[in-house]
Formats: structure tokens, sequence, C-alpha cells
């Protein structure tokens, strides 16, 4: 039972991802939006328990904050209002494999050409981890979101705050496109 | 102390799943009951007193004894208890109806998830601090172990919370999807816009404890916000207490924010088309979730398991005499009565404050609450920044 339990605890993170990609797959098959939502909610929540995993307490939290909790409730309201059964709405969503393909063909050789070093290369001095002295005891997790906003505010705050000018590009060009001119 | 294996501490937290899975189907079924009561008392009536023990029960006996001599009988407060077992026999033997349209997994699937995700919460709410109870040792497995307070000792339980809470929005927006049907549509979309746009003020509202206790976990917060802050923080956390009540209202969907049911305008909103077990998930559902912000308020606001609530315990408890030190300390019993003190509140504003129309719901959300949750923010900013 203790071995059975440790071995379930050493490989969470296999479980979470292989629950994850079977998610996004399934994800992909649905015939109807509502329920890829769904599934794209699932894998989502998977992703959350790979980062508890990993522990990343904080990612994870806020990997199902923002997204299970913020962005796919939109993505579901949106699907709602349309209705699935007329022939254009069916196009838009359904009838795309030409462009599908065309895009998970770039999509693999972005990944490949960034992941190459990482799969193939050397490993690094160091490994990715938090420090085990900063792991140590209850502290883990203060420790995990200090290291997060440190990484954010001091490490890395021009890229970050770049991110964040694009994001607002994004947001208002999204506010544009959607207005129409009121008469 | 025995430092517990893997399996025991497994167990333990199963016993304490339990325990808290009890609590808070006690705590629901009484709301219930206490709502009809009090609502009942609000409106100048009886309440519930219909399903009653009758001529056999104590009460039943002693009531016609109070009805003979001509008054109203104290012990009607208690009449139509049984009706709580009767409601749950009504909904468990009630016809289970499939809507011929409706999205079968979709419309499976939704109360169940509102459900699981009001319930998950728990997790990680801490009742008391520290050690709730040591298991007796002749307790088989694991005896002589400690029980802490709370399940999930977890340093983002506050991000847990909100996360986890924001999942409940599904098995309502679902649910209204899956019946098919143009009401439920109507309650579900509502619903969502509301939900999503309260949680805005919500979360903010409940950044200014964690920007004076300086903590995401919620036993150390609630620790912090009852014993380890100055005089000055009290203006950030009443202000932050009525706007998190407020918009613990519109969240739990609860009557000056009821949009996604609004009876007299949607039918009965999300769970039109639901019947049975199905509609009784919803229902307790709602339930659960007002215990839960009921939790967080009074953990984050009102002290926790210490007995004064917004810091002042911390105030005081320097003065306190020794033969009062029992006061000074945390109980688990204080929190339960902060817990059921604010569902009593939840019933007594249904009674009194008449539901918003629905553009005004959104502007309260959008253009009062925020910018006074950015205010507060600002003020426990200031008094973390000068005074703690």
């Amino acid at each position: 039972m203790e071995h059975l339990l440790e071995t379930i605890g050493r490989n969470m993170f296999a479980i979470f991802g292989v629950m994850a990609l079977g998610a996004a797959a399934l994800m992909v098959a649905f015939r109807s939006a509502v329920h890829s939502v769904l599934a794209f909610l699932f894998a989502m929540l998977c992703i959350a328990g790979c980062f508890l995993a990993l522990e990343a307490e904080f990612l994870g939290m806020a990997q199902i904050l923002v997204y299970a909790g913020g962005i796919v409730v939109l993505f579901l309201f949106v699907v709602m209002l349309v209705e699935m059964s007329k022939k254009k709405e069916k196009e838009v969503f359904q009838l795309q494999s030409r462009y599908a393909v065309a895009a998970v063909l770039i999509g693999a050789a972005v990944f490949v050409g960034v992941f190459r070093k990482v799969i193939f290369g050397t490993a690094s001095p160091e490994a990715l981890v938090l420090r085990p002295e900063l792991a140590e005891g209850l502290n883990v997790a203060r420790q995990n979101a200090q290291a997060v906003s440190r990484s954010l505010f001091a490490d890395y705050l021009l890229p970050f705050e770049i991110l964040s000018v694009i994001l607002l590009v994004a947001l208002v060009g999204a506010v544009v496109l959607a207005k129409t001119e009121r008469v | 102390m025995p430092t517990p294996t893997l399996t025991q501490s497994i167990v333990i937290t199963l016993i304490q799943c339990v325990l808290v899975v009890a609590f808070v189907f006690v705590v629901v079924p009484l709301t219930v009951f206490a709502e009809r009561k009090v609502l009942g008392y609000l409106q100048q009536r009886l309440g519930s007193t219909r399903v009653a023990s009758g001529h056999i029960g104590i009460t039943g006996w002693m009531n016609r004894g109070m009805w003979k001599m001509g008054r109203v009988p104290v012990l009607s407060y208690w009449r139509g208890i049984p009706g709580l077992v009767a409601d749950v026999l009504k909904l468990i033997l009630k016809e289970d109806i499939l809507p011929a349209k409706a999205d079968k997994f979709v419309f499976f699937i939704a109360p169940a998830l509102s459900m699981v995700a009001a319930v998950v919460v728990f997790a990680a709410v801490s009742f008391v601090p520290g050690t709730f109870f040591t298991l007796p040792s002749w307790f088989p497995y694991v005896g002589g172990l400690p029980v802490s307070g709370g399940i999930a000792d977890v340093n983002v339980g506050l991000l847990w919370i909100l996360g986890v809470a924001s999942v409940g929005v599904y098995g309502i927006v679902l649910a209204g999807w899956a019946s098919n049907s143009k009401y439920p549509l109507l309650g579900g979309l509502r619903s969502a816009a509301q939900m999503v746009s309260y949680e805005v003020p919500l979360a903010l509202s409940l950044l200014a404890p964690v920007v004076l206790s300086g903590s995401l976990n919620f036993g150390e917060m609630s620790s912090r916000m009852a014993i380890g802050l100055p005089a000055w923080a009290l203006a950030p956390q009443i202000l932050g207490f009525l706007i998190y009540l407020t918009c613990g209202f519109a969240e739990t969907n609860r009557l000056p924010f009821d949009m996604p049911e609004a009876e007299n305008e949607l039918v009965a909103g999300f769970h039109t088309e639901y019947s049975g077990m199905k509609f009784g998930f919803f229902y307790l559902a709602e339930y659960i979730n007002m215990t839960v912000v009921a939790a967080l308020a009074s953990g984050f606001f009102l002290g926790g398991p210490w007995l004064l609530p917004f810091g002042l315990q911390g105030l005081v408890n320097p003065y306190l005499p020794a033969f009062l030190s029992w006061f000074g300390e945390p109980h688990a019993i204080f929190f339960v009565v902060k817990i059921i003190f604010i569902l009593f509140t939840y019933i007594w504003v249904r009674g009194t404050i008449p539901r918003y129309r629905y553009d005004q719901v959104m502007s309260v959300a959008w253009k009062y609450l925020i910018p006074m949750t950015l205010f507060n923010l600002l003020l426990a900013a200031v008094v973390r920044c000068f005074a703690v």
C-alpha cells in the first residue's frame, strides 16, 4: 500500500500529463463546440495538476484561476451563442481542415525549432528547479510565489512589461474591431 | 508525537474530509430551514409549520396545549423541522426528467460540476490554527495522531478558493445551455456575465487582506488579520468586509442579485428544466456556496477562530485578564458561530432588499464596487506601508 501510494505520488506529473493530452485530443475530436470547450477545461485543470506535481503551486492555482475560471468561461459564452445547426457556422467551426493542417504543420516546425536544443542539447549545469533549501518545510509555496514575483518584477521586468503592452494592444484592437459604428 | 506514514496521513485527510462534509451537510439543511422560518417571521407569518411531529411528538403535544390556551406557541419556531426530511425524500424520489432536445452529457454533468466546485473549496479553509484534536489511541490504524484544523494547509489557499469557486460558474452556464430552452439559456447567460463581472471586485476585495497579512495561506491570513494588525487596519478591514459581502451575495446569486433565477422574469432561470436530485444538487450547491462565502468573510474579516472581528482581538488581548484567557484563544466554535451569523445575514438581506434590475447589477459591479475595492486596496497598502 505504502509502496503503491509512493509510486503514484512520484508519477503524478506523468498521470496528469497523459490526462491533459487525452483531453486535448478529445477537444479536437468532439463535433459539438460546447463539448470541445468542456474537454479544453479538463485539459487546463490537468495542466494545473502538472504544475502542482512539479511543486509550482502558485502557477498551478494561477492556471486554474485564469484559464479555467476566466478564459474558458468566455469561450463558452461565445460558443453558447452560436447555433451550430446553421451551415455557415458549421463551416467556421468545423470544416477548416485545410487551414488546420497547415497551422499544425507550422506549429510543429516552430516547436521542433525552439525545443530542439532543449530536447537534444546538453543538460544545463543547474537543474531548473527551486533550490532545495527554499523547498523545505511549509515555506515551499510562499517561497514559490515570491520566486515567481521576483523573476517577474526584478529579473525579467522589461520582457514582462513589453508582454503586457502587447496584451493591451491586442485588447484595444479587439475593441476597435468589435465596435460597430453607432448611427 | 509520532510522524505519520504516507498511508496514515491519507487516512487522516479522509477523516478530515468526512468531518468537513458532515459539517457542510449539517449546516446546509439547517440554513434551508432557517431561511423558511426567518423569512416567514420577517414577513410576519410563521414559516413552515405543516410537517411537524404532529400529535405523537413532544413538540406537537406542547404546541397543541399552547394553542388551546389561546397563545402562539414558542415551540412553533421549531415546528417544521421534520419537513427537512420530507424535502430530501421528495428530491430523491421525484421523477428525473430529461428534456427531449437536451444535450444529455452536459445536462448530466452540470449539476455535478457546480456541486463539486462548491464542496472542494473547503479543502483550503482552515477552521482552527494548528491541531484541531488528537485521535484517541484506541482508534484503529491512526490512533494518537493529530488532526489539523484544515484539510490542506496549502500556501496558496486563497488562490485555490478563488480558482475552484470560479469553476462553479460552469455548472450554471452549462445547465442553461444544455437544457435547450430559452429561459434557462437566458438565465445561464445572465449568470455568466454577472459572475464573471463580480469575480473582479471579489478577488480585489480579498487582495486587501493579502496585502495586510502578507500571505496567501488561509490559516496564516486569518490569524494575522485577527491578532497581528494595528488599529489603523480597521478602516480597510471594515470597508473590505462590506464590499466582499456584497460581491459574495452576487457570486452566490442570492436575492438582491439573483439574476440567473429571477423567478418572476425567467420562471426559474438556469434550472427550469431540472427536476429530482439534479435540481437538488443545484439547490445544495447554492447553499454550500453561501457557506463558503460566509467562511471566507468570517475567516478574513471577522477574525476567524478568534472571538472579536476586524482585528480587535489583537488590540484587546494584552489587556485581557487571566480568567478570561479562554476568550483570547482561537476556537473552532467561534468560527462556526460567525459562519452561522453571516448565513443569517443572507436571509435577512433577502427579506429586506428588493432585486436589482439587470443593468443596475452590472453598473454596481463595474462603476461602484471596482473603484471602491481599488480605493480599499490603496488604503490597505498605505496601512501596510506605514503602520505594520
